[in-house]
């Protein structure tokens, strides 16, 4: 448990507590002993899957009926279904997990079943052609936007910034690797001490000057230039110290590689 | 609040006792995904606090038996839930405190954790792929308790632990991934295990670890965030594996870890002020327990488990807790 306050309560509203959650108890064990009964008989079906959301919306931490609401959609729903079924049937799936995320950013189990969601949108609506990536390209889309939201939320859960990379690094379109920086400079500009956004900022300057995309020299001037706005704003702040070393330590790297460079292109 | 500058040994242990009496409460009910990890965390919190015996051995032993998965051949977190190797850790370590491995087909278990793992070396928690350096640790772990490290792929494992290091010398969850305390102690630890240490930025690493103790004593798991006492014992095991507890300041996090202490009932919380818990209480002791705490028995920072198992399983590394003191 993080961040749940003691609260002193006395014996008799404990009690009373306890009272009113027997019924709550017994409903819950009885719907838990029905899926997992249901499960051990491999019912796939549509009703079985039903009683998973409403077990689920209670807790969403139960990775045992996540499990078996995958195996009921590939068991018992998908085959069946025409893709533009699936399709939809994950398009809704997406959406209930997205209230589910935002009441508990922090499930690992919830982030994990949204993946799950996008690498099953089949391909489509068309045979081919920009059709053939439509429900993809869609789905993956909307899954930035929500990843954002839930950052916008929380620009720390390391949760989403993971799922974040994970959604960037497999869209079935890619977006350009600098828009990413645009990305940073707006968390860093909301707040400097945003240190997943500043580590964030470090891995894609990495990956544009390992492939050439962007040249280091020039970039690092820009950066100081930020590192400093962020240093006179708060002093005090790990994050943008942090950041600052690796840019001097990154700088070393390739001020040397780029004066190699210079050295060859001369003696040659 | 309290601010208590003993540990609440008697209370702490009737706290543990009594988690198993909660069934009239519905939190006992929705968290039945982490018994069998709960029960690692009391179990192994009253071995360091010298009272193993306040859990029934048969009774615990059984409800481990009662999880197994026979499907998949692994545990899962409670009777009828399915296998992961989060809770197939705990089974065995649980297992390996009360000298009963041989309950289980070793070999078949062993098997299980290797399925796991996928072309990139990192694990996967089950069967359906989510893949996280904590689960390297895991496999890494619990292959070792089994006797079965020999099986496993070292190189491969290492060289996903490797693409996960970070200029800062930490490690995260996945490649590209933030560091953060818990995902350091968990490739340090297997690292530590799998006798591949040389692969950390120790100097780096150190000073990442050593700024995140507050003013308060406490410690952060990641720059710029709240202490709370299981980043603490995060932290500080890395440290000790590395041999650099004396890095901190270890007098200011005993009294932070103690103030979190809940002085009616007992169990220790993430911070002052807040709800105790069976994850707290354990993450709390243990690091008492490399803080030198007296009274304590030695825990193992690298298997996270009693230290004397761990020697007589021939398996110790070179870690270093401070020393035990007098009073
Ligand atoms: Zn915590």
């Amino acid at each position: 448990m993080h961040g749940v306050k003691r609260v002193g309560q006395s014996k008799e509203a404990l009690g009373a507590k306890k009272q009113r959650e027997q019924a709550k108890i017994k409903d819950y064990l009885a719907l838990t002993d029905d899926l997992l009964s249901r499960k051990k008989d491999k019912d796939w079906s549509k009703e079985a899957f039903d009683l998973t959301t409403r077990l689920l919306q209670v807790n969403p931490e139960f990775y045992t009926i996540w499990n078996y609401r995958r195996s009921i959609m590939l068991n018992g729903l998908f085959p069946p279904s025409s893709p533009e079924e699936i399709n939809s049937l994950l398009a809704s799936e997406l959406s209930m997990t997205t209230a589910a995320l935002k009441a508990h950013p922090k499930v690992y189990w919830i982030w994990n079943h949204r993946q799950w969601c996008l690498e099953n949108v089949p391909e489509g609506p068309g045979q081919d052609g920009a059709d053939f990536h439509g429900w993809r390209k869609a789905n993956w889309d909307r899954e930035l936007y929500v990843v954002e939201k839930m950052l916008d939320a929380d620009a720390r859960n390391f949760l989403a910034w993971n799922y974040r990379r994970y959604v960037l690094a497999s869209m079935p379109i890619q977006r350009p690797k600098v828009s990413e920086l645009t990305y940073t400079t707006r968390k860093i500009e909301t707040n400097f001490s945003n240190f997943s956004a500043w580590h964030q900022r470090s891995k894609v300057y990495t990956s544009l000057w390992d492939s050439g995309s962007l040249d280091p020299i020039k970039c690092q001037e820009e950066e100081f230039e930020l590192v400093r706005n962020a240093m006179y704003t708060d002093p005090n702040d790990q994050s943008v110290w942090m950041y600052h070393r690796w840019l001097v330590g990154s700088g070393k790297l390739y001020i040397t590689v780029g004066a190699l460079r210079q050295l060859n292109s001369t003696a040659l | 609040m309290s601010s208590e500058s003993q540990l609440l040994i008697p209370l702490h242990v009737s706290y543990i006792k009594a988690l198993g009496d909660n069934k009239d409460d519905l939190a006992y009910h929705m968290t039945t995904h982490l018994r069998m990890n709960a029960i690692y965390w009391g179990l192994t919190a009253l071995c360091i606090m010298g009272h193993k015996e306040a859990l029934d051995r048969q009774e615990t032993i059984d409800f481990v038996m009662s999880c197994w998965d026979e499907d998949a051949g692994a545990f899962g977190a409670h009777p009828d839930h399915d296998a992961h190797i989060l809770s197939t850790l705990s089974a065995i370590q649980i297992l390996v405190t009360h000298d009963a491995l041989d309950m289980i087909d070793v070999p078949r278990v062993a098997k299980y954790i290797l399925s796991l793992q996928q072309p990139s070396g990192v694990f996967a928690g089950d069967s359906f792929g989510e893949t996280d350096t904590r689960f390297i640790y895991c496999a890494v772990n619990a292959l070792s308790l089994l006797g079965h490290l020999s099986d496993l792929d070292v190189e491969k494992t290492v060289s996903y632990i490797r693409r996960c290091k970070n200029f800062d010398g930490g490690f995260g969850a996945r490649i590209g991934a933030e560091s953060h305390a818990a995902q350091v102690f968990v490739c340090v630890a297997a690292l530590a295990i799998l006798d591949k240490l040389d692969e950390v930025d120790q100097q780096t690493l150190s000073w990442w670890l050593a700024e995140r103790q507050l003013p308060n004593g406490g410690l952060n798991g990641r720059p710029e965030k709240l202490e709370d006492v299981c980043y603490s014992f995060w932290v500080l095991s890395s440290l000790s594996i590395l041999n650099k507890i004396s890095w901190i300041d270890s007098e200011k996090l005993t009294s932070f870890i103690l103030s979190a202490q809940e002085s009616e009932n007992g169990g220790i919380a993430d911070r002052p002020g807040d709800m105790p818990d069976v994850f707290h209480t354990h993450f709390g002791v243990a690091g008492l327990s490399l803080l030198g705490y007296p009274g304590l028995a030695d825990l193992d920072p690298v298997y996270c488990m009693p230290a004397d198992l761990i020697v007589s399983k021939g398996l110790r590394k070179s870690w270093k807790a401070l020393e035990r003191r007098t009073e």
